[in-house]
């Protein structure tokens, strides 16, 4: 649940984030497009930065055990 | 597939349309259009006459004359940097100078210059010598003194007192004038003083005694002030020496070796009154000359003065008209010998530019004649050219350095703007280091204009062109440092408790058995529970193995897709079919496979082991898979995709270059115009059948061409999957390093109660962090996610063999200059 959640999220914050590109620098179709593949391409690199390292802690096989002197 | 061929123009996507124009010039606004070019930037021209040594072009004249008063100019900069003057430009414009007026300007002020050099360099060589004449009156008077009053005690000889002239003609040397002032008296004690540098004193000394037998006395020295050494022009200390003397033989002895050692003679009476009186007069004319050695540099400087205030002006001035004279070499004329006729490139946009620069050319010129501007074919491929702003300039260079683009094909720049600062930060995941990044990258950014102006050294000049880089470098790396929870090493809890926690209340067991779950994940980035656990190192490293792999797997995945792209763009349906259709089942069959059982474990939790999971794929596909079963179907599945790799192969290896072959033979025999579907030709070169270049067709060299590109996708899939390991073992040196700096450094020196100690601890700290974490660390990351984009994710698409466009510009020459 918290996986989906999050994903949302990150969606959604891509989508604002292209909007705000587009209202903040509206320089033509040619290079609306190319901001919005920097947009999608940053939020892309992000989320399965974060997916991969959530997914990895969903379902741990081992556990911290902590060392001496802590 | 409609959708694919009708897609949207990206901006940086593709190289921007070029074509090939030729002009037409009348003679007389030749030079102005080549100017009114010059300044717009935005024609290439071809050299037209290659073959030609410089010597047999057209305008060679031109040019050496640009040359010779480029070389006037470097002159006057350099006589204005040695006599140390600012160089001040006048704000004002000048108007348009004449050449051939600024020619002769140049030439008086030159010649002017060197005959002010030529004087300054007469008189300080006179003042030079009269100060060591000075000295050495000053030094051997003593000398001569004591000799004196000896003598005439003894023997009652007389000296000669003559050795002197009674008046100093300024034209000749004053050595001259020892060597003439000898004695009438050929018996008797004889001196010779002199002044030479010490550093051969010693030398100079026994060569006299070896010359002389031992007969005569030496007595020297040391002068009190440096004198600038005639031969070396820098100052030296020298020594004063009296040589006694006698016989003639020993004078022309002595005489030859003081002129070999460089040793200056320089007479000197032996009465003390005239030597009072010579000194005197040394002194006067020493005064005198430094007040004209004076009024001579003041004057000289005056002149450096003005001319300094032109000089950045007939400087540009003149590379530009060597540069037009340079271009205009490149034209040819025609028949009649009254236009010129030159080629070259342009962007198909900039097309209204240029006919609007001609046009003022020749209205400029009053030329009857129109400027002819046409397009023309060309054999050849177009050159390559990125409209690009300050932000994207630095990634372009990136991609650049490794190879230009082919025409038109896809650029890499426009996803590796966004996923090489990503890599970047995976290797460099700390935010505090991320902070420090992004503070030095906004600095460079504040100071955008003040530094662009300046002259910076080359580290500089490198770290501010890459300052937007560094910008987005730094903020990844905040997200990063963010994700694996790090702060230079130390985790925090921002984004709520941690999911571990004790078994029971005391917990006993922590440091044997460990912490328990007993939440969901951590809901943003590592739990901060591993940060100094025992089982912290095996579970990170699984973790940032298995992103590695998934993230390389994605890009190369990404790869494979802008090929399809390229494919699509130049219409060559044989490649997506033989090439693109294959690789991705190759890869995908194979990594992909991999990829989706990582997530599965993930998700799942189950104990499989990957490694024997793959390696019993291969080896034993039919077996039972017993613990290592992810998920119902993985053994038919296995099977399903081990064959489709295996198809794959030959797939992507053998119909290609048949089929090449079979195109060939239709195209070159005539039949079959209307079955062709498909041609390897590019869209944009000129109309087959204009320019029919039948090509052998080498089925060896193509078949072989294809053997190695499969052999290199197939060997490279394993190759550079392991490749993106780097980014786990980057990622995993910078954690440790820092921990080691935080733990053995800077915690070690806070133990402490002393003051001293904790400021000594916390200044290493800092110098390590700056100089081993944040430079050296950053440069390591950067170099290695270049590489990774270079080879890994390039080398599934990008062709890279293009030339730049580099358009005859004046904005570009003074780059090139500075």
């Amino acid at each position: 649940m918290g996986f989906i959640l999050t994903t949302l999220h990150f969606f959604v914050i891509g989508i604002i984030a292209s909007f705000c590109t587009r209202i903040c620098c509206n320089k033509g179709p040619s290079a609306n497009l190319f901001h919005f593949t920097l947009v999608i391409t940053a939020t892309v690199c992000c989320w399965m930065m974060w997916a991969i390292v959530y997914l990895a802690q969903m379902n741990p096989l081992i556990v911290p055990i902590l060392s001496e002197g802590e | 597939m409609e959708v694919l061929k009708n897609l949207p123009e990206m901006d940086l996507m593709r190289s921007e349309k070029m074509t090939s124009v030729q002009l037409i010039i009348p003679v007389e606004s030749a030079h102005r259009a080549v100017s009114y070019l010059g300044e717009l930037g935005l024609l290439q021209f071809r050299d037209l006459n290659d073959d030609k040594s410089p010597f047999q072009r057209t305008f060679v004249n031109q040019v050496k004359r640009c040359a010779e008063m480029s070389r006037k100019l470097r002159f006057f900069k350099d006589q204005i940097n040695k006599a140390g003057l600012l160089s001040s430009a006048l704000p004002t414009m000048q108007p348009d100078i004449d050449l051939e007026a600024l020619e002769t300007q140049l030439a008086e002020h030159e010649h002017e210059l060197i005959e002010m050099n030529a004087n300054s360099e007469k008189l300080q060589q006179t003042y030079n010598e009269f100060l060591e004449f000075k000295m050495v009156l000053q030094k051997a008077g003593v000398f001569l003194v004591s000799g004196n009053k000896s003598y005439e005690t003894t023997e009652g000889i007389e000296l000669d007192d003559n050795v002197y002239p009674s008046d100093y003609p300024e034209s000749a040397s004053l050595l001259e004038q020892a060597t003439h002032s000898g004695p009438s008296n050929p018996s008797g004690l004889r001196f010779i003083c002199g002044i030479i540098p010490k550093s051969k004193i010693l030398l100079f000394e026994r060569m006299l005694f070896r010359a002389t037998r031992g007969n005569l006395l030496f007595n020297q020295a040391p002068a009190d002030d440096l004198i600038m050494d005639a031969v070396s022009s820098e100052m030296v200390e020298k020594t004063v020496f009296v040589v006694f003397f006698s016989g003639e033989q020993a004078r022309t002895k002595i005489l030859k070796i003081c002129e070999a050692f460089g040793a200056n003679c320089y007479p000197v009476p032996e009465d003390f009154t005239k030597q009072t009186q010579i000194t005197q007069e040394v002194l006067s004319r020493l005064s005198e000359l430094e007040t004209t050695l004076d009024v001579g540099i003041r004057h000289r400087n005056a002149a450096l003065h003005t001319i300094g205030f032109h000089l950045t002006i007939w400087m540009t001035m003149v590379k530009r008209e060597k540069a037009v004279f340079d271009t205009l070499n490149m034209l040819n004329f025609d028949v009649t010998k009254k236009c010129l006729v030159g080629e070259g490139w342009c962007p198909i946009f900039a097309k209204p530019q240029i006919q609007e620069a001609l046009q003022r050319a020749t209205f400029d010129s009053n030329s009857q004649v129109g400027i002819i501007f046409h397009v023309m074919d060309a054999v050849e491929s177009p050159p390559t050219y990125f409209r690009t702003n300050a932000f994207t300039n630095a990634y372009q260079e990136i991609v650049d350095a490794y190879g230009v683009a082919k025409y038109q094909e896809a650029n890499p720049a426009v996803y590796t703007v966004i996923t090489f600062p990503f890599l970047f930060a995976v290797m460099f995941g700390d935010w505090g280091h991320g902070i420090c990044l992004l503070i030095g990258a906004l600095i460079l950014i504040a100071r955008e204009g003040k530094l662009s102006s300046q002259k910076l050294g080359s580290f500089m000049e490198m770290l501010f062109g890459g300052r937007y880089v560094l910008l987005l470098m730094s903020l990844f790396s905040i997200y990063c440092g963010l994700i694996y929870n790090e702060f230079f090493s130390v985790p925090y809890h921002i984004f709520g408790a941690s999911a571990y926690k004790c078994r029971d209340k005391s917990c006993s067991d922590a440091y044997t058995v460990g912490l328990i779950k007993y939440r969901d994940a951590y809901p943003f980035g590592v739990d901060p529970s591993w940060r100094g656990s025992r089982s912290e190192l095996p579970f990170l490293n699984s973790l940032k193995m298995k992103m590695s792999i998934l993230f390389g797997v994605a890009q190369m995945n990404l790869g494979i897709m802008i090929s399809y792209l390229n494919s699509i763009f130049f219409n060559n349906s044989l490649d997506i079919r033989y090439q693109f259709v294959p690789q991705m089942i190759f890869l995908n069959s194979l990594f992909g496979y991999l990829s989706l059982l990582i997530i599965i474990k993930w998700c799942t939790g189950s104990q499989a082991d990957l490694y024997h999971v793959m390696i019993y794929m291969f080896l034993s596909p039919f077996d039972d898979l017993g613990e290592n079963e992810l998920f119902w179907g993985q053994r038919p599945l296995q099977i399903l995709l081990l064959l489709s790799a295996l198809v794959a192969v030959p797939w992507m290896l053998f119909p290609k270059p048949f089929i090449l072959r079979k195109q060939h033979t239709e195209r070159f025999q005539g039949r079959a115009y209307g079955i062709l579907r498909s041609t390897e030709m590019d869209t944009d070169s000129e109309p087959g059948s204009a320019r029919q270049h039948v090509e052998e067709f080498n089925f060896s060299e193509v078949f072989v061409h294809q053997m190695i590109h499969s052999i290199e996708f197939v060997l490279g899939s394993v190759s550079n999957t392991a490749s993106y390991l780097r980014l786990w073992a980057l990622s995993l040196a910078h954690s440790e390093l820092s921990t080691v700096f935080y733990e053995k450094v800077l915690l070690l020196a806070w133990g402490y109660e002393n003051i001293l100690i904790r400021l000594v601890g916390l200044a290493v700290f800092a110098f390590a962090t700056a100089f081993i974490l944040l430079m050296m660390e950053t440069l390591s990351a950067f170099l290695h996610a270049l590489r990774l984009h270079w080879v890994e994710f390039q080398n599934k698409f990008y062709g890279g063999d293009g030339y730049k466009f580099k358009p005859f510009s004046f904005a570009a020459i003074a780059d090139d200059e500075d």
